[in-house]
């Protein structure tokens, strides 16, 4: 671990506003303020990591996907938009790992994104738009325990940490089920149960609702309500994201935009009419 | 092995299986094809000879395991000492065999006639070739009714087996148009 | 397509270990195999049905299992029958009749997460010697019997939009767009099994103290562990 080494200063969770780099407009915001006790947590303590962004080129395919973006995301929920091709995604694989910056450097809780991939992925779970392709195993309880087998938990631990999960998001009875004669919906919850099983401080969802119908959706928007966990969204479905700490626009791989949802959402609309 | 590559082995694997289950497409001249053999090709002209030859091996695992994965539903350890094994285990070497062609002469620098010629070259010794060789072969000692028969016996296949090495070409070229193979 | 496979249960078959029941099977094949009196092979029928029926399946479902399969060692009989004799189509059907009866009992009483790790320690001797990859072997057949159904599925989407364009006995118009997709979702896969940290961490290759050995998560041990792992 070269924790030691970082120069970078690490914000103070929660109480810095987000920052804008390149922001060309909306300099001007409110300090968001930590919103801890409006809501439920399942009586677990809410917890955030600090992801860093410093100066972050991605370049795919001779194409740029993100241009020097630099922002530090520590508050509870925020939620990513920007039309297609706009390099939100890749911003939310970058924090992971998944996707290499050709410049700058990404970091979680101090931790590198490339370096310490697997330290990063301990503590920072993904939720793919595809539930399918994030299922491994035939049977629920089979993928659930995938995860927890990468990361090194036994047995015993494992057996109690796949029943909680899937306890939690009210799907205690998929245990057995097997995964293709789940719906879409149900896959959905539980490609989550296998991200939440590992006990991460920090999910990523990448389009959640895209392949939901309502009743679902709104489970999924249940669920974020009272996740205690750090959520980034990146999302088509606004909804989702009106009651978030903060909401990040993407334009062309640049940030055009930083603030409180409301505001932001104002500006993504206007940008893309 | 990188997780990509196990991707495409696995889901190659699943396509073999798949394609199983697809009914047999009757072809313009009256024989009937069944696709199984036509997903071994491709797993071969398509990845390439590693693993092209990796895909049907974990068919095969699958099929020990139980699992009714071969066309018609059969499966489980019988099927290994079948009759028919050799054309079950004769997949490995002949997607090896169709992939090593294919590598080499699927490239951008060759004209695209060679590019097509080589593939439906490569998928007709390899699987035709190679997959009958290894079949023929079992079915005459397993059953003791002799090579001749067995040869003979075997013949009524190779018109669907040939059709199929051309679509397996032309699909490949197809797909390469659309996607960078990089067997 | 795959309901074959294994369901968690209580009956002594589904107690006992793959790796042993998967042994016994071989076993058994390999001494039916040498066997050619019909009388012998008749008499290990009533076994198999009874491991058989020692699942706990209902006969229904039982049936369901074994009437395809029963197709073919019919036709397998009846080719020996009419190439060579009575007697070795006898045999032939019903020695692959009583193997039947025994892989089905084996494949009913094991789950596939079982079966992969049976596969992952047989494989552990080759891995310790650097032949194989036990773990990637063993997440590549778990993923291919989890990715079945799913190809299945857009088998049957893709011939349903191709019948509606007139395509559907047109192979290349169902081979091109199945393989396409089956390449877009590798690349897809791949990802999100990285981003679920496989590969799991190999406490017993790495000899350095700092590798945790059992229960604790031990994020850090793989410093740069991105795709691209030999």
């Amino acid at each position: 671990m070269e924790r030691g080494c970082l120069t970078l200063v690490r914000p103070l969770p929660k109480q810095s506003p987000p920052l804008l780099t390149r922001g060309r407009r909306e300099v001007e915001m409110s300090p968001s303020e930590p919103p801890d006790d409006r809501r439920a947590t399942n009586d677990r303590p809410m917890v955030a990591q600090t992801i860093v962004f410093s100066e972050v080129d991605v370049v795919r395919e001779g194409r740029s996907a993100l241009e020097a973006v630099s922002l530090t995301l520590a508050e509870h929920r925020i939620g990513i938009v920007g039309l297609n091709g706009s390099g939100k995604s890749t911003l939310l694989k970058a924090i992971v790992g998944l996707v290499r910056p050709t410049g700058g450097r990404i970091t979680v809780d101090g931790r590198d994104a490339i370096a310490e991939a697997r330290a990063v992925r301990a503590t920072t779970g993904f939720l793919f738009q595809d539930p399918d392709n994030q299922i491994v195993f035939p049977i629920v309880a089979e993928d659930l325990a995938f995860g927890l087998k990468n990361h090194g938990f036994d047995r015993r631990e494992t057996a109690a940490r796949v029943a909680a999960a899937l306890d939690r998001l009210g799907i205690g009875g998929f245990a057995k089920r097997r995964i293709h004669e789940l719906s879409g919906g149900e896959k959905q919850l539980v490609a989550l149960a296998g991200v939440l099983a590992l006990g991460p401080k920090t999910v990523l969802f990448d389009e959640p609702t895209s392949q939901l119908d309502l009743r679902n959706r709104n489970r999924l928007e249940d669920v974020l309500r009272v996740m205690p966990e750090q959520a980034i969204v990146v999302a088509h479905d606004l909804e989702l994201l009106a009651d978030f700490d903060r909401v990040i626009v993407m334009e062309a791989g640049r940030v055009v935009a930083d603030d409180r949802p409301a505001r932001a959402l104002a500006v993504y609309r206007e940008r893309a009419a | 092995m990188t997780t990509r590559d196990i991707g495409l082995v696995a889901l190659f694997a699943a396509v073999i299986v798949a394609l199983g289950t697809v009914p047999a497409l009757p072809l313009a001249f009256g024989v009937p094809i069944t696709l199984q053999s036509l997903g071994v090709m491709l797993a071969g002209l398509i990845l390439g000879a590693k693993r092209g030859a990796l895909a049907p091996i974990v068919v095969i695992v699958l099929v020990g395991i139980g699992l009714p994965v071969l066309a018609g539903g059969r499966g489980g350890l019988p099927v290994y000492a079948g009759p028919t094994a050799g054309f079950l285990f004769g997949w490995v070497p002949s997607a090896f065999v169709a992939g090593w062609i294919a590598e080499r002469f699927d490239r951008p620098e060759n004209t695209a006639a060679v590019r097509f010629v080589g593939l439906v070259a490569a998928a007709v010794l390899g699987v035709v070739v190679v997959l009958y060789a290894c079949g023929i072969g079992w079915l005459a000692l397993v059953t003791g009714i002799g090579f001749s028969k067995a040869f003979f016996g075997s013949l009524a296949f190779v018109p669907g087996d040939v059709a199929k090495a051309v679509i397996a070409a032309i699909v490949t070229r197809k797909v390469g148009d659309a996607w960078a193979l990089r067997r | 397509m795959i309901d074959g496979i294994g369901e968690t249960g209580t009956t002594l078959l589904h107690r006992l270990p793959a790796g042993g029941k998967l042994a016994g099977l071989a076993i058994v094949a390999t001494l039916l195999f040498f066997v050619s009196n019909p009388a012998l092979l008749a008499a290990a029928l009533p076994f198999g049905a009874a491991a058989m029926l020692a699942t706990g399946r209902p006969p229904a479902v039982l049936l369901h299992q074994i009437a395809v399969p029963a197709i073919t060692i019919a036709l397998v009989g009846l080719a020996d029958l009419l190439l060579v004799d009575a007697e070795t189509a006898l045999v032939v059907v019903l020695r692959l009749a009583a193997l039947l009866a025994f892989a089905v009992a084996v494949t009913l009483t094991t789950t596939s997460a079982e079966l992969a790790d049976t596969f992952e320690r047989a494989l552990a001797p080759f891995d310790r010697a650097g032949l194989v990859d036990a773990p990637r072997a063993a997440l590549t057949l778990t993923l291919a019997i989890r990715f079945v159904p799913l190809v299945g599925q857009e088998i049957a989407a893709i011939r349903e939009a191709q019948a509606v364009r007139g395509l559907a006995a047109n192979p290349v118009a169902l081979a091109v767009p199945l393989i396409v997709r089956i390449l877009v979702r590798a690349e897809r896969v791949a990802e999100a099994i990285d981003a679920r940290g496989f590969p799991p961490p190999r406490p017993d290759r790495s000899r350095s103290p700092t590798s945790p050995m059992g229960g604790a998560p031990s994020p850090s041990q793989m410093p740069g562990d991105l795709h691209d792992h030999p």
